[in-house]
């Protein structure tokens, strides 16, 4: 227990070092959103109307140290205040009808991954040198070494506008219902998932592999998997419970980190799909200067890894009974 | 942590997979709802990865096609040719004294919820307007005569603001009397003027306009209705137009002639005139050497701007004349001035200009400050502009070969905007202003009201020169009415524009914009100006009531 309450209070330091990171980072950056806006305009706006924009999105000449309070106060409450680039949508509400897509989306590709991954990893280390192992590590590392972004224009190009298998863009087709209880929009969304998924599996695929199998070749020499072996165990019995298990305590490690990120979007493959989500937003976000919102999806991010972070560190605890004593 | 837990892992993989598949099975089967209305006019919007339901005309962030499909103005300025369509307004004359001016409305215009238009409307839109954005600052008074005329009162004699009073959008009184924050309300459900208002199916990424069922042109809605796609950047949007999904594809593309036209050359066609900002390369005149006339008289002549136009910009953009302004403001322009050798290249010229002005050659061949010091400086644009940065490579290799040393600097185009807003850059290549007459054009690149000192934040004239002749121009120009006494006046700014020659134009902005006519056919074309094709422009909305389905 004092180990998961001492986790706790690293986790509360961490959590104030990087919302004061958040209010900082954005402030040092040079100009201000009116004068983004103005630049973006190509000079149609008045300067007398830029003044009064500036006014109208309440933007701050306090001190720092005083908006820095009201700041911390309006982060405690879950008062993210309102959104320039969005104006005058309230910055939750700008993340909340975003993150639904973003975490539909970086969860399944997530889950397939690592799932696939170890999979993957667990079977090439076990038939060490055989078929899997020979073609799949390097291939995977070879896919996962492509620039991000032209792996996902190349199947863009190859599934989508050439062979036409797949939709061009967007999370669902355009002008129709978004019903949730309806069987059929369900499968346009998941029809428009499979490219955008696909490719962040592919190119991450190989790391989960890679790791799985690397920690499965040590477990496999140790003392207890020859025990097991002498005793006439199955094999596949041996792979999964015996060797598989022990194994998997990085990749549990990893696949935590992994889920608190989810919620920082993918932003490659939402421009290159056109696909909504708070990645793209951040980016805009921070194109505009819009403060609000980017403190709003960094806090949003911080408490998400933050809290994957502290989950895996009490499934360790169940996990792992060495931890439980240091 | 017993061995069942991999195998349930497993069960949950194989079932996830196996639902996917089902329901990739299902996903042929799904139907389009508007479908049944005919092919609705498809618009990419490429700066906007998701829309916010917000159709509220006052707010600087609105759902595209608020100002052009829902709201109106009362007349129309077109910049392809420079001259005024009346719209809401059937009439409008300005007092002798010019002092005030009168706006006469359409009797026939109902609002989309069946009210008639009335001069209230417009007084209450100038109220809401006044108060939530501001502008307008010679305005004195905004009164209803009788239910369709409106009279405005100046503080001064203003002329251009015809243009700027006569383009503002239109709201109803019953509507927006009664909001108390208009600012912060996102008019979900607008009630307009405009051809298309009624919201239909909003979602994220996409939303349909259907047609507004009391249109005062009820004839000249022939296309069944809109529909806006969001994109997060001019790949995705580039994508869709190439691919035939939209209709409209006004968003930058590069390479155009290939990668769009040449797939459809029967039925794709783009145009770009040059009436945006001029696009000029901005000296900042509080520095040497740029404060001295000579030297940016004579670095304008070692630009190259066809090689600017044709390299830079892909032969999108054609070379600026002397005056310094677009191509709708042909009328404006002073033969005289035109005659001018300032904006063309004659590299010997500039090379005698330079060393008459003591900026003279070293024994290395480099150039140096008439008071011997070194002569070198950068030229700023912001990174992601690749063609204004090919642009500046070129002037950087036109000053090369003069002697000039001169380097590309390209931080992030914040960094750029805000040294160019305190005055602490050396040169850059940037916009400049624009509006209805040349009036903006030379007020921002002369104007003393407009000049701000050193490090104090400004908006327009970056360069940071004021002349006092011009300024006193300038404010004929504004007082007078007569169309014939401002072009007088006008020639005379343009005199005082070469004398000073205070910006170094490089070309007039090009409006992007390109169609297919596969569905819908009446756009506008260099051959019929009726309007650019701009989505966000005021006369976009004569676009929208000139197309028609392809039969």
């Amino acid at each position: 227990m004092s180990y998961v309450l001492k986790r706790l209070g690293f986790y509360l330091l961490a959590f104030w070092a990087s919302i004061t990171l958040n209010f900082l980072l954005p402030r040092l950056m040079p100009g201000d959103p009116v004068s983004r806006m103005f630049a973006k305009g190509g000079a149609k706006l008045t300067e007398e109307q830029a003044l009064q924009l500036q006014q109208l999105f309440g933007l701050d000449d306090r001190p720092m140290w005083q908006q820095y309070i009201s700041y911390i106060k309006s982060m405690l409450t879950g008062d993210m205040g309102v959104s320039i680039s969005r104006f005058p949508s309230p910055v939750s509400a700008v993340i909340g009808s975003q993150i639904g897509w973003t975490i539909l989306l970086g969860a399944v590709a997530l889950l397939i991954a690592v799932l696939l991954g170890n999979l993957l990893g667990i079977i090439a280390a076990w038939y060490r040198g055989g078929f899997i192992d020979s073609v799949f590590p390097p291939l995977l590392v070879f896919l996962g070494s492509f620039p991000y972004f032209w792996l996902a224009m190349a199947g863009l190009y190859v599934f989508g506008t050439g062979l036409g298998w797949f939709p061009l863009r967007h999370a669902f087709t355009a002008g129709i219902v978004a019903d949730w209880a309806s069987p059929a929009f369900l499968g346009d969304v998941a029809y428009h998932l499979v490219l955008p998924a696909s490719t962040i599996v592919l190119v991450s695929l190989g790391g989960w592999a890679l790791g799985m199998r690397n920690t499965m070749i040590s477990t496999n020499s140790e003392d207890y998997i020859v025990m097991a072996e002498a005793k006439g165990l199955k094999r596949s019995r041996i792979m999964l419970r015996y060797a598989a298990r022990n194994a998997m305590l990085p990749s549990v490690t990893s696949f935590g980190m992994s889920l608190g990120f989810i919620v920082g979007g993918s932003m490659l493959t939402e421009v290159v799909f056109a696909y909504p989500g708070v990645g793209y937003q951040l980016l805009s976000a921070v194109n505009a200067l819009d403060y609000p919102l980017m403190q709003g999806i960094f806090f949003t991010i911080t408490a998400a890894v933050l809290a994957a972070n502290f989950l895996v560190d009490i499934v360790y605890v169940r996990l792992d009974p060495r931890v439980r004593t240091a | 942590m017993s061995p069942i837990t991999l195998s349930r892992r497993q069960a949950l993989a194989g079932g996830a997979i196996g639902s996917v598949a089902a329901l990739l099975a299902l996903a042929g089967c799904s139907t389009d709802s508007a479908e049944s209305a005919g092919r609705l006019l498809t618009i990419p919007r490429e700066d906007m990865g998701t829309f916010t339901r917000n159709f509220n005309p006052f707010s600087p962030n609105n759902a595209p096609m608020t100002a052009q499909a829902i709201y109106e103005p009362m007349l129309i300025f077109n910049a392809v040719r420079g001259d005024t369509v009346p719209w809401l307004a059937e009439s409008w004359e300005a007092a002798e004294d010019g002092m005030s001016m009168t706006f006469h409305l359409r009797e026939d215009v109902t609002w989309s919820d069946g009210n008639p238009l009335v001069a209230q409307d417009v007084v209450t839109t100038f109220d809401v307007q006044l108060k939530t954005l501001g502008g307008y600052d010679y305005l004195d008074t905004v009164t209803a005569e009788d239910d369709h005329t409106v009279v405005f009162t100046f503080s001064r004699a203003y002329s251009v603001a015809l243009y700027e009073l006569g383009q503002q959008l239109v709201t109803p009184d019953h509507v927006w009397s009664k909001i108390d924050d208009p600012a912060k309300d996102t008019n979900e459900n607008p009630v307009g003027t405009g051809p298309f208002t009624e919201i239909a199916n909003f979602q994220a990424q996409s939303f349909d306009l259907m047609p507004n069922p009391t249109y005062w042109q009820k004839d000249k809605v022939k296309i069944p209705g809109i529909r806006m796609l969001a994109f997060a950047g001019n790949d995705g949007a580039n994508l869709a137009a190439i691919n035939g999904d939209v209709d409209w594809a006004p968003q930058y593309m590069a390479d155009i002639q290939t990668a769009y036209v040449d797939k459809d050359s029967e039925h794709r066609h783009y145009w770009f005139p040059g009436i945006g900002s001029t696009i000029q390369w901005t000296l900042n005149t509080t520095k040497a050497p740029f404060n001295d006339p000579a030297f940016r008289k004579a670095v304008s002549q070692v630009v190259d701007r066809e090689a600017v136009c044709q390299t830079g910009m892909s032969g999108y953009a054609s070379p600026v004349d002397p005056t310094g302004m677009g191509e709708g403001f042909a009328d404006w322009k002073d033969p005289e001035a035109l005659a001018s050798p300032l904006c063309t290249y004659d590299v010997s010229a500039a090379e005698k200009a330079l060393d008459e002005a003591g900026y003279t050659k070293g024994a290395d061949g480099r150039r140096s400050n008439p008071d011997g010091s070194e002569l070198s400086f950068s030229i700023s644009v912001g990174s992601t502009s690749s063609d204004w940065l090919s642009v500046a490579q070129i002037i950087v290799q036109n000053l090369a070969d003069v002697g000039i040393t001169a380097t590309v600097d390209s931080p992030d185009w914040s960094e750029v905007t805000s040294s160019l807003e305190n005055g602490s850059f050396d040169t850059a290549v940037c916009w400049s202003s624009v509006g209805a007459t040349p009036y903006t054009y030379y007020q921002s690149a002369m104007s003393v009201d407009k000049v701000k000192p050193v490090g104090e934040q400004t908006f327009e004239n970056y360069h940071r020169f004021g002349d006092q002749e011009a300024t006193e121009l300038l404010g004929q120009f504004a007082a007078t009415f007569d169309e014939d006494e401002q072009k007088e006046i006008c020639k005379q700014i343009q005199a005082r524009f070469l004398e000073t020659w205070p910006v170094i134009p490089l070309f007039p902005g090009p409006e992007w914009g390109a169609y297919t006519d596969v569905n819908f056919t009446g756009w506008p074309t260099e051959e019929d100006a009726y309007a650019s094709l701009s989505t966000r422009s005021t006369t976009t909305v004569l676009i929208l009531t000139s197309l028609e389905p392809r039969a």
